[in-house]
């Protein structure tokens, strides 16, 4: 094992839990109701791919639901992010920020979905900013801790060798504060990604996890079990994508 | 002569120790520990039975209320075996869920839902037929009677959902929207169909042409095989306690309208106005061919409904496939009714 | 109270602006009631509809009614518990089993990637999409929902375990190493301490994650608790309740927070003096 390289390992990993469900579901030991086998999984999928899922194809739902996370996820972690270093920067803007931002960041978005829908409608503008309030604290908390975790030493060194508030700002406390940034970026995605069908309860008849909510109501495992697959692989690849920026970007992480 | 006697008492006990057994199990099995009950907080005459405990009475055991979102939960709580009578789950869900061959049985109704759920248009998106919801936006909770409904007035007035946009919303949601004026149109239930009406929106008929072509809706009672199994008495006594609920409703309406109020947590005038909207079938009427009634030589009009209501979710791609009408029929029971009427 | 201090570094730059904490406390109160006074002005001069928006007062008067008579049978006490209780179980156990498989699989290539792809796979899966299929297996009882809420902290909890001992800096292993310091030893005394802020960081997020998802658990099949009390005042459109719920739903999370963030204070009082 220890001599195999990691990709191997994670293949033999995969075979083993497809094997797995191989064996539960071929035995007729669940009934496809409870967990389809990965046969009908494909077959529902090719459905989907081939006639779309009421009246809209695959690609539609899926491009929806991508266009609504990537445009939750940039506002509000650039908006977080800014407001985070605000925060993590200043303690005034901190204090007015905070008991917004930790009130914010556990609250279920199930709960003001009916707000939502009274004050932005049911067009994208609502359930975009859903993703958005998903974003936000999470990000806003990264920055502020990163610049809070900023060792003293390369502050008080730089503003020693007479770097203006700024200068210390811009060349010690946001390089020193990017990794965390960066990570809260990635969780914020996360985040955004989980917060997806609540935000397509709103109004729907489009988005992945309309889908999913929609065939979940007549147990149409086979289609629910697409859709999540079909989130977690596109959830796979925005986190990869937002790892290959993070290490780019802060190649002096770790070392 | 002891010896006789000895074999006498002997016998006297052993059938003493018998009926005692018998009698124990029988009682046991009469009177469950709990009932799993899946319902919905609605002004209707169940909430009278609930309120009063004479579900709890008539079951024998105690109820445990599980407060559903959707008859499609009802479908699913009874498949994982948590839920044992689902109350008043809409007609769309039990034949989804008898095409798929969930394990439950329905063994009456609450009522036939009739005009209570129907199509609310603005009064200014100036909708006269059914040719000017083109381009309309129409909001119903997918899955529902409602959503069958609406989707039956689509295809009988030739439009399709690319002609009209049909958004998935909840009953709370679609008031909400409502009130921006974002949506056109609504095929939902009260309050959220009274609070439309309430604020510029007038009912647009659907109900009388829809029932004549087949999309009748109507609230259900239906019961898991594994329960029912075990314990038919429950499962009398529970439709009974329905049955006096009824006829109180039916005898004294400003009476029943108090107690579903107080329930339901509205005034008692908006519970005795919700509750005209529906047609509480009698559990005799119920018991008909009218309804429930039939044999799966010559199914009954319910089980006819269901397999029509089936067919539209496959056409719909909600379900897979359905199966015959006689399959329906099967998937009734009327025994439960027969002995709650006797 | 040092480290509270410390946490923010233009306090400790020592200059200017040395608020003591009460100002600052002063600050956060004048900006919360300077939403509510615009909450109630947006309410009273009827921008919104009444019934749309309800006054801080009706919601007020929603409180008093609720702590009096109950919501539909149920107290707000009993309900705020048993959403509590789901929370603390599926968090807990997350956190019980999250935290030491993270570390392991920090530390462990093989474990890193034979489990990894999964944890990546879970992680932006809105608990939403596999509540339907927990019922099923689970049933619609506090099982489901403990479950529901332990899968969306866990992939969190494992992911940044495992990223804080990554996270690690090779050359402090190294140096141990060099200096005759057991594998044990290197994990423990120096592993251990790098990354255990990232783990606490980790568990502060998976706990936000799990809490925003206490409502989603009691959407589908539920008798009590905060979420089934807000979905079915929305049910009835009972927008006062719903924003007493929103209010008690969020100051219970921030409670929640602030003690985790307690605990993490007292135990990783190191945090920030890394490098």
């Amino acid at each position: 094992m220890r001599t195999l390289p990691s990709w191997v390992i994670t293949l033999l990993s995969m075979a083993v839990v497809l094997a797995i469900w191989i064996g539960i579901t071929s035995g007729g030991l669940v009934r496809d109701l409870f967990l389809p086998g990965p046969l009908d999984l494909w077959d529902g999928f090719m459905e989907l791919v081939q006639d779309g899922y009421k009246g809209r194809p695959l690609l539609e739902h899926v491009g929806m639901s991508l266009f609504r996370v990537i445009a939750g996820f940039l506002t509000g972690a650039a908006a977080g992010t800014l407001l985070g270093l605000g925060m993590g920067y200043s303690p005034r803007i901190n204090a007015l920020a905070a008991p917004f931002i930790e009130f914010l960041r556990p609250l279920p978005q199930l709960a003001y979905l009916v707000l939502l829908i009274i004050w932005l409608g049911i067009g994208e503008t609502s359930k975009v900013t859903m993703l958005f309030l998903a974003a936000l604290p999470v990000s806003a908390i990264a920055a502020r801790d990163g610049v809070a975790n900023v060792p003293p030493e390369r502050v008080s060194v730089a503003l020693a060798l007479g770097a203006s508030r700024w200068q210390v700002f811009r060349y010690v406390i946001i390089p020193s504060a990017l990794p965390e940034i960066l990570v809260g970026a990635r969780l914020a995605a996360g985040i955004v990604y989980g917060t997806l069908i609540a935000a397509e309860i709103i109004a729907g008849s489009n988005g992945i996890g309309w889908m999913i909510l929609d065939a979940g109501r007549f147990l149409r495992s086979d289609y629910v079990f697409a859709g999540i697959g079909m989130i977690g692989i596109t959830g796979i690849l925005i986190d990869r994508l937002l790892l290959l920026i993070e290490r780019r970007v802060v190649h002096w992480a770790g070392r | 002569m002891p010896n006789g006697l000895i074999t006498r008492r002997a016998a006297l006990a052993g059938t003493a120790a018998a009926s005692v057994a018998l009698a124990t199990r029988r009682g046991w099995a009469a009177a469950p520990a709990t009932v799993n009950i899946g319902f919905f907080t609605e002004t209707k005459p169940t909430m009278i039975a609930k309120g009063e405990g004479w579900f709890e009475a008539g079951a024998g055991g105690k109820l445990n209320w599980t407060e559903m979102g959707s008859g499609a939960d009802i479908n699913t709580a009874i498949t994982a075996g948590s839920c044992d009578i689902g109350l008043a789950t809409g007609s769309a869900a039990t034949a989804a869920g008898i095409a798929q061959g969930l394990p439950f049985k329905l063994i009456g109704m609450v009522d036939n839902i009739g005009p209570a759920e129907e199509m609310t248009v603005r009064t200014a998106a100036n909708i006269k037929t059914p040719a000017d919801f083109r381009g309309k936006k129409v909001a119903t909770p997918f899955g529902s009677t409602s959503h069958f409904r609406l989707l039956g007035f689509l295809k009988t007035n030739g439009l399709t959902q690319r002609d009209v946009t049909v958004l998935d919303m909840k009953a709370a949601a679609i008031v909400a929207a409502w009130s921006r004026g974002e949506i056109d149109a609504a095929y939902v239930w009260a309050p959220a169909k009274s609070k439309i009406l309430a604020d510029g929106g007038a009912v647009f008929p659907t109900y009388e042409a829809l029932d004549k072509a087949g999309y009748v809706i109507a609230d259900l009672v239906v019961v898991r095989d594994g329960f029912a199994k075990q314990y038919p008495e429950a499962v009398t006594g529970f439709l009974k306690a329905y049955g006096r609920a009824l006829t109180m409703y039916q005898q004294k309406p400003d009476d029943s309208a108090v107690l579903v109020a107080k329930q339901a947590g509205v005034t008692p005038a908006v519970a005795l106005a919700d509750m005209k909207e529906y047609d509480f079938v009698s559990l005799k009427d119920q018991a008909s061919d009218a309804w429930l009634g039939g044999t799966a030589a010559n199914p009954g009009k319910l089980a006819h409904v269901l397999k029509g209501t089936a067919d539209f979710l496959v056409e719909q791609k909600s379900i897979k496939s359905a199966p015959a009408v006689d399959a329906f029929q099967k998937a009734i029971d009327t025994g439960y009714l027969t002995k709650a009427l006797a | 109270m040092s480290t509270t201090v410390a946490i923010l570094p233009p306090a400790r730059l020592g200059q200017r602006m040395r608020l003591s904490t009460l100002p600052r406390q002063l600050l956060g109160a004048a900006a919360v009631a300077a939403m509510v006074a615009g909450w109630w002005v947006i309410a009273a001069t009827g921008m919104v509809r009444a019934d749309l928006l309800p006054s801080p007062l009706d919601v007020w008067d929603a409180l008093v009614e609720v702590t009096r008579d109950g919501y539909r049978g149920t107290t707000l006490w009993g309900n705020a518990l048993s959403t509590l209780e789901r929370l603390l179980s599926g968090f807990g156990l997350a956190t019980l089993v999250g935290v030491p498989l993270g570390l392991w699989m920090g530390s462990n290539r093989v474990t890193h990637a034979a489990v990894d792809w999964i944890i990546q796979f879970m992680r932006p899966l809105p608990p939403l999409s596999y509540m339907i299929l927990l019922i099923l297996w689970l049933g619609t009882g506090d099982l489901s929902k403990s479950a529901l809420l332990f899968l969306t902290a866990f992939p969190i909890i494992v992911a940044s375990a495992a990223a804080g001992v990554r996270g690690v800096k090779q050359q402090r292993i190294q140096v141990a190493l060099a200096l005759g310091a057991s594998r044990a030893q290197v994990f423990r005394h120096v592993i251990m301490p790098s990354a255990a802020p990232m783990v606490f960081t980790g568990l502060q997020i998976a706990l936000a994650a799990a809490f925003s998802t206490v409502v989603s658990a009691e959407l589908l099949a539920a008798t009590d608790g905060l979420g089934w009390m807000v979905i079915s005042a929305s049910t009835f459109l009972r927008n006062d309740i719903i924003i007493l719920c929103i209010l008690i739903l969020g100051a219970l999370g921030f409670i929640l927070a602030s003690l985790l963030r307690a605990t993490d204070r007292r135990l990783i009082h190191w945090r920030g003096r890394d490098s």
